[in-house]
């Protein structure tokens, strides 16, 4: 067999096995192992993780021949768009409510289009705060603050 | 039956549940339409929705959200050469070509009528197979439970698209990532870092709307946004004689493969199309035309993949085990309602089996009625763009994910999976395994500890049983046969003949 690294499976091999080599370690640390008869809390972490690490191994070795396979470029700047705006979501629901982290999360995602327009953006946040509304505070009736005076 | 039958339709035709049925099969067909959401992403989309009702209806919801997506999948395909996953693949190869020759019309009404026959069979078979296997399944040991989830997560896995060892490894990793939380025989937390959040474990559905919605959307968005929808208009929303003629063997045909593809574990929508396709293309006396915009070619895989679509619920509801991702989203579902799947669940929720079943074939029927009428609406549907569709989708999901707990730690751990969903998708790591296994994960401790507590740690119980045994050998017999170069070959032509 000839050398010819796969990046992909290699990165998954990788990933697998610090993955797995982590939680062995936790499990180790923290969680009685017990028998097989009686397992206690470690066992089955034991048995799961072991047998990701050797998978992960087995991926990792196998792809040092059957490449090559490139991983794909990484759209970084719509990925970093996508993931803050849901953070910043999460991060302002409670203390600004409903209307304004909507608002926020919407307009941060929007910057991933290439030609941002801004009333098209307006319109779509005034549609999706009405649809949402709908949805989620009067037919849900979820507990949600709905401005940032409001309680 | 019949009477359980008869029962099931009346708990079915109550007016909360004909709207779920309803409302779900009508938006999972919006949702579906839309291009680039497939029916995991559309039902984790939905998920929340349903967490407020009671459990039947909630579940007559998500069914009709599945079935409804799917015939939107389909029409999406027809008209714009545009799968929205696996199974609606291989409509496009001759239902975008009979759209292309001016046929779009009995392209999409042989959908739907394929698609309502073969649902119709398979709700009969889940009525007769439902109640039967959960017989069968009664005298299951803890060790030929066990047994049996790990055969299915293995044949789900060795199904999935790419390589199998990553499948497996998704696999397990998922199973991994269900052991987070409290352990439920020792009280002990495990791996919860003191996050109280982190004590009842991984949220399954921040998990599924992180991998499957919101990756999703970063996926879609790098790709140029390709879309040539269909200038011709659509008439003639019905069939001649001539192709009821040609259409009537490979409906049937696809029905019964469909049936039967869908119980497997791992079976289910995309293998069951794929099937009836290939099977279609040796027998159908047009051979020369597949490809080209064979009625045929339509008819078959879209019969095929709604009966699978519905007996693919048969391993769930009489073994609770998922078949596949999405089934693994309905088990999910059904345990945030507080109800554990299983053989004991027609005995114990008998108004969610039957009322389940009779809710499919109303399903069906409204699909016919939502879908041909209407179908105008939908493709104007088809041509909302992407950049108004991506920021709802992402504010459904966040609002959606913080609604169920009133938590925001749980969004946060959607935007971790979403990353990971993004990440996986770069090294070839498919997604639905690790959900199954995170779903299964859980319930196959329970059945490993009882076992081996029940043979004094012995390991060969699983081995001496013979129900486990069996089950056991065809899990060795399916990773083996992913070994076997040519076998592997046919399920990569299969599931890439588009």
């Amino acid at each position: 067999m000839r050398f010819r690294p796969d990046a992909q499976d290699i990165f998954a091999g990788v990933m697998f096995i610090a993955f797995a080599a982590l939680m062995l370690y936790l499990n180790f640390e923290s969680h009685p192992i017990g028998t097989a008869r009686r397992m206690g809390s470690g066992y089955m972490p034991m048995l799961a993780f072991g047998l990701l690490a050797a998978l992960g191994l087995a991926i990792l070795i196998g792809g040092l021949f059957t490449g090559p396979e490139p991983i794909g470029r990484f759209a970084w700047r719509d990925m970093a768009l996508i993931l803050g705006a849901t953070t910043v979501f999460g991060l302002s629901v409670e203390r600004l409510g409903f209307v304004v982290s909507i608002s926020l999360c919407i307009l941060i995602a929007s910057l991933a289009e290439k030609t941002w327009k801004p009333l098209r953006v307006l319109g779509l946040t005034l549609f999706l705060l009405a649809l949402c509304w709908a949805v989620f505070i009067w037919y849900l009736d979820i507990r949600i603050r709905l401005f940032p005076w409001s309680h | 039956m019949l009477e359980n039958l008869i029962y099931g339709f009346g708990v079915a035709a109550t007016f909360q549940n004909l709207s779920a049925c309803f409302i779900g099969a009508l938006l999972g067909t919006a949702i579906g339409v839309l291009p680039g959401i497939g029916p995991l992403a559309t039902i984790s989309l939905l998920l929340p929705l349903t967490f407020g009702m009671p459990s039947t209806t909630a579940i007559i919801m998500l069914a009709g959200i599945y079935y409804g997506a799917q015939y939107g999948g389909s029409t999406t395909s027809i008209l714009m050469n545009l799968p929205g996953e696996v199974s609606s693949v291989i409509t496009t190869l001759d239902g975008y070509q009979m759209a292309k020759n001016g046929q779009a019309g009995p392209a999409l009404a042989v959908a739907a009528i394929g698609s309502f026959i073969a649902g119709c069979v398979a709700t009969l078979v889940v009525a007769i197979a439902g109640p039967l296997l959960t017989a069968v399944a009664l005298s299951f040991g803890p060790a030929d439970y066990f047994s049996l989830m790990l055969l299915g997560l293995i044949v789900a896995s060795v199904l999935s698209e790419g390589n199998v060892v990553k499948s497996i490894a998704m696999m397990i990793a998922g199973v991994g990532i269900g052991l987070v939380g409290t352990d439920v025989q020792t009280g002990q937390q495990r791996f919860t870092f003191d996050i109280p959040e982190l004590s009842d474990g991984i949220g399954f559905a921040p998990m599924a709307m992180g991998m499957f919605g919101i990756a999703e959307v970063i996926r879609n968005l790098e790709m140029p946004e390709v879309r040539e929808a269909l200038k011709t208009r659509i008439s003639r929303l019905w069939l001649t004689g001539e192709e009821w003629r040609r259409v009537a063997a490979p409906i049937a045909r696809g029905t019964t493969l469909g049936t039967l593809v869908g119980i497997l574990p791992g079976g289910g929508a995309a293998l069951s199309s794929m099937g009836a396709y290939t099977l279609e293309r040796r027998v159908s006396r047009n051979k020369h035309l597949f490809g080209k915009g064979a009625i045929e070619g339509v008819a078959a895989p879209e019969s095929a993949n709604n009966a699978a679509a519905q007996t693919s619920f048969i391993p769930l509801l009489t073994l609770g085990i998922p078949a596949n991702a999405v089934m693994a989203l309905m088990i999910g579902a059904l345990i945030i309602q507080g109800i554990q799947p299983g053989p004991r669940m027609i005995e114990a929720q008998p108004d969610l089996f039957w009322g389940l079943i009779a809710s499919m074939w109303l399903g069906n029927l409204m699909l016919v009625v939502i879908n041909l009428p209407l179908i105008g609406m939908w493709v104007r549907l088809l041509k909302v763009p992407y950049d108004l569709m991506y920021p709802a989708i992402l504010v459904f999901c966040a609002i959606g994910v913080y609604s169920l707990n009133n938590n925001n730690f749980d969004v946060f751990v959607t935007v971790v999976f979403a990353f990971l969903g993004y990440l996986f998708s770069k090294i070839g790591c498919p997604p639905a395994p690790m959900l199954i296994g995170f779903v299964l994960g859980p319930m196959m401790e329970e059945h490993l500890r009882r076992a081996m507590l029940l043979s004094r740690g012995d390991p060969m119980v699983f081995l001496e049983r013979p129900i486990s045994a069996t089950l056991l050998v065809l899990a060795v017999i399916a990773v083996a046969a992913m070994a076997i170069p040519s076998l592997r070959k046919g399920k990569e032509e299969a599931l890439h003949q588009a």
